[in-house]
């Protein structure tokens, strides 16, 4: 990890962190592996769906709640189009860095793509239950090939 | 009384970061009332438990990036005052007459403390006496930002155990647990401090210290002691060859952790045995 000042910043006083009080969609990245996950919550407005607000909680290393930091406040104010080219840009850095040094930023990113497509669910069907998203790479190479997808948690 | 519970666990948090800002006399002081507020948040907890109400260790996060030490004693202050207002909720007048009684000395004495320029936020990433290559301090620094959330974690998970079992063997292990990852806790915050990387614990996950399975839990305790010892030790590796001082320290914090884990396995077998918690 390069600990520049930004980074710091973000470990030292992680933003958007904690259970958002009024949020009308969540969902959860999670590490099969270790237990560790993400839980992401959002506040949507809109007819055109826009993250108004977003938080985030987190069972995991400084690092997954560094990503978590860095990665709501960029999404902040996104409409869910914009998100997920975010969420694709980001998964598309990733892919360019080992494995085991990928979980943490994933974990994110899939429990801030589970919390949309929550959303998304719960205008069909408002009772629909949080989508929770399993990350592909993993902290310990021996189990880096799970994809599993599972939409209740 | 929940919210009551949380402001004290906030301003409890938010002192401790004061006295690890603070310096000489008033560092002393910061860290006697943190001890102070830490119990008035154990009771009132324990209130709650025996009028049956439902409570969490959620709280909101607490801003303390200062630059003068006299900018975050007024807000301890202020953060007393309100829960001063807020004991009339309390129906226990001893408890209350003691909480409001300690506000009171509290808010006095913060008032006389000496202001100080604050350095606790600069990033220097440098420790006094110490000269650290770029690779120690790096390494040092994320075991910092680990850990001392994990010590808080452990507080609090050992405390909720604590105050939900009536079992004293266990009480007696879950409070020398509580008191080892304070001192835990005050030695890496002080570090962060003095490298200018402070910062508050965050928020616990509900799930971690509502255990389900304290079995499992106790088994998954005894591995994170293990990796924690692993920690220590490399990182006592990586410091060794600059300050055999820090190094030192980092193994006697390594072993520390093998007694906890011993603890944790009596607390084990005694539960196994007798299935009398939660």
């Amino acid at each position: 990890m390069n600990f520049d000042s930004v980074l710091l910043e973000h470990m030292m006083e992680p933003k958007n962190y904690g259970e958002l009080e009024s949020h009308n969609s969540e969902g959860i990245g999670k590490n099969p592996d270790n237990g560790e996950k993400v839980i992401v919550f959002l506040d949507v407005k809109g007819s055109e769906p826009r993250i108004e607000d977003i938080s985030f909680q987190a069972i995991g290393c400084m690092t997954t709640v560094t990503a978590g930091s860095i990665i709501t406040s960029e999404a902040k104010g996104l409409t869910f189009e914009r998100a997920q080219d975010l969420i694709a840009a980001t998964l598309g850095i990733l892919d360019d860095v080992p494995p085991e040094e990928v979980a943490c930023s994933e974990m994110v990113v899939l429990a801030l793509k589970a919390a949309m497509d929550t959303y998304m669910e719960r205008r069909k069907d408002s009772t629909f239950p949080v989508i929770s998203y399993k990350i592909e790479n993993s902290c310990y190479p021996q189990n880096s090939n799970l994809s599993e997808e599972s939409s209740n948690d | 009384m929940t919210r009551l519970m949380v402001n004290i666990h906030e301003v409890w948090l938010e002192t401790l970061m004061a006295g690890f800002m603070a310096s000489g006399r008033s560092k002393q002081i910061l860290f006697d009332f943190s001890d102070i507020l830490f119990r008035h948040f154990t009771w009132v907890e324990q209130y709650l438990i025996d009028d049956g109400v439902e409570y969490d260790y959620d709280r909101s996060a607490i801003p303390i990036k200062v630059e003068k030490l006299s900018t975050i004693l007024a807000d301890i202050a202020f953060r007393l005052r309100q829960i001063d207002i807020q004991l009339i909720v309390c129906n226990d007048d001893a408890l209350t007459k003691r909480i409001t009684s300690d506000i009171n000395y509290i808010i006095s004495t913060l008032d006389r403390l000496e202001d100080e320029d604050i350095s606790a936020f600069d990033l220097s990433r440098k420790l006094d006496n110490y000269e650290l290559t770029d690779e120690a301090t790096d390494a040092l620094t994320l075991f910092l930002f680990e850990e001392s959330y994990k010590e808080y974690e452990l507080i609090m998970i050992y405390n909720y155990l604590k105050v939900h079992t009536q079992d004293y063997y266990l009480i007696r292990i879950f409070q020398i647990l509580i008191d080892e990852s304070f001192f835990h806790l005050r030695s890496f915050g002080q570090m962060m401090a003095d490298m200018g990387i402070l910062g508050v614990p965050r928020i616990i996950y509900k799930e971690l210290y509502k255990v389900e399975n304290i079995t499992e839990f106790l088994r998954n305790g005894i591995n994170e002691e293990m990796l924690a010892k692993e920690e220590c030790r490399k990182l006592s590796e990586a410091v060794g060859s600059e300050s055999k001082e820090l190094s030192s320290f980092f193994d006697c914090i390594n072993m520390q952790e093998d007694y906890h884990i011993e603890l944790m396995k009596r607390a084990l077998e005694h539960f196994e045995s007798r299935d009398n918690v939660k």
